[in-house]
């Protein structure tokens, strides 16, 4: 760490300009990483939601509804139906409406609609599903939330492919500079390099001082962008409470591990860092080889 | 053991900086000798391995050194020493870190590494001057250093380039004084000019003109 420390100090413009190009890169890396987390937990949080109502006219036979439900489920699209009777919706109406006796005076059972709660395996059969509702008989009404689901899938494609794009931008901009940054260092050293070959030293000995300046570089770049993006989402902490208001969590489900992301939370800045610390590595170590094998070869 | 067997390295202008040159060093002080440009600097950089011979063989302990096996070669340089007439200590190391450094290339155990250095800096006589940096000493203490990073350690072979090239003539003889008290450890080739050192040691002396070798004398002198 002595000699990572005193190559920081001799040439401290080269080491800063290091140091902020990784920052810029990781800093931007963890904002499209929470980013995308975080749509893509919203996305799954929707899709929780009943995402097509079916409202049939009140004089609708029950049997005829739990048909439609059947060939439902047995069309492979749909995960689960639940069939909501006139009492069910009369119940859930009283519930809603607890506090206002003069709402519930003026309604009774049979004027509520009988419904199907459907849930479908993917959005994209979200359409097709309502679709075949609209033409079956005794459909009053059909509810989906294609609009807010479609937008949500189209937004978090967008992300996703343009992440990729400025990832590959990024990526390759931090390692020419990078690489730059290390020549020139390798430069100064010019003497004391050729010294240490004629003397014998292997190639990993002379890489390893500038492999661990580039890996001390990446960590602490790492660990001031992941403090930035805390700061930053703790600061406006108290406005997403109020715009999530109603989501109590928002997690994406990994098969072995449920990752929360709303509310915010320790472990998640935990694992941003070790994201951004790996790719700070990651980018460091290969500039720093690409700049020493150049310059040993 | 270094063996050079009918070497000749030529240069792509067409130079030839060596031509033909065969002759054995076994455990001896020897002295290369000649005008600039005769070949001297050239035998080095081959024993070295900083340079290929064009044509014929050059061998040390038997290893072939222009094998591109590189790990072999790095073996074969961390038992090599080099003494430069410009130095070539480390300006932002202190003098023990200089000497250290070539233990450390060597991975040796960093107690080992405290202990030899000081042990070689009795022998340089710099014992008081391990935590001073090269700016702060003379030319002839640079060298000292210098001498003691090419000895150290288990590198028996020491190659020196005009070892007192840059010193005065009473600094050049305290170095080589240093180079006679470890003489019977190493095989040592110094390349110089300095007749008055060549004749007064009776050392082994190859003669080198043009790049060939001319003479060979076991206790030989030299006259420009």
């Amino acid at each position: 760490m002595k000699e990572v420390f005193i190559s920081l100090r001799r040439s401290p413009y080269q080491s800063i300009a290091a140091f902020m190009v990784l920052f810029f890169t990781l800093f931007l890396s963890i904002v499209l990483f929470t980013s995308l987390s975080f749509l893509y937990s919203f996305l799954g949080f929707v899709e929780t939601r009943p995402q097509v109502t079916a409202y049939f006219q009140p004089k609708t036979e029950e049997s005829t509804i739990l048909d439609i439900k059947d060939t439902l489920i047995d069309s492979g699209k749909v995960l689960s139906a639940k069939y909501i009777s006139q009492e069910d919706a009369f119940k859930i109406y009283k519930d809603l409406n607890k506090d206002n006796p003069l709402l519930l005076e003026m309604v009774s059972a049979d004027i509520l609609p009988p419904s199907l709660e459907i849930y479908a395996k993917k959005p994209a059969y979200l359409p097709e599903l309502s679709e075949y509702l609209k033409k079956q008989s005794g459909i009053d009404e059909v509810n989906f939330q294609k609009d807010i689901v479609d937008r949500l899938l189209s937004l978090t494609n967008i992300l996703r492919k343009s992440s990729i794009s400025f990832f590959a931008f990024l990526i390759a901009m931090s390692i020419i500079v990078l690489t730059t940054t290390t020549l020139f260092k390798i430069a100064l050293k010019k003497d004391e390099i050729e010294l240490l070959r004629l003397l014998g030293a292997s190639k990993f000995y002379i890489k390893k001082p500038f492999l661990l300046e580039g890996i001390f570089n990446g960590l602490f770049a790492a660990f001031t962008s992941s403090v930035v993006l805390t700061g930053i989402l703790y600061y406006f902490n108290p406005f997403l409470t109020s715009y999530l208001r109603g989501i109590p969590k928002l997690a994406l489900n990994l098969d072995f591990y449920e990752l929360v992301i709303w509310p915010i939370n320790m472990p998640f800045f935990a694992l941003t860092f070790a994201l951004s610390a790996l790719f700070g590595i990651f980018i460091a170590i290969i500039a720093t080889s690409l700049a020493t094998n150049k310059y040993l070869k | 053991m270094i063996n050079f067997n009918k070497v000749t390295k030529k240069f792509p202008l067409g130079v030839i900086a060596l031509d033909n040159a065969s002759f054995k060093i076994d455990d001896e002080f020897v002295f290369l000798v000649g005008a600039s440009g005769a070949g001297k600097t050239t035998i080095l950089k081959l024993i070295l391995r900083e340079y290929l011979p064009t044509s014929g063989i050059v061998e040390i302990n038997d290893f072939e050194v222009s094998s591109k096996k590189f790990k072999q070669v790095e073996k074969l340089r961390q038992r090599i020493g080099i003494v430069f007439q410009d130095f070539k200590v480390l300006s932002d190391k202190n003098v023990f870190e200089n000497i250290a450094i070539s233990l450390k290339i060597c991975k040796v155990h960093t107690n080992e590494i405290k202990e030899q250095v000081k042990e070689m800096l009795k022998l340089v006589s710099l014992q008081d001057k391990e935590k001073v940096f090269p700016a702060q000493l003379s030319a002839g203490e640079l060298q000292r250093v210098a001498i003691a990073r090419a000895i150290i350690g288990e590198r028996d072979i020491l190659l020196a380039d005009e070892p007192t090239g840059n010193l005065d003539p009473k600094t050049s003889w305290e170095i080589i004084k240093i180079f006679k008290k470890i003489e019977k450890k190493k095989t040592i080739i110094i390349a110089t000019h300095n007749t008055d050192i060549v004749n007064s040691m009776q050392k082994r002396v190859i003669v080198l003109k043009d790049g060939k070798v001319v003479k060979d004398a076991k206790k030989g002198g030299y006259e420009l």
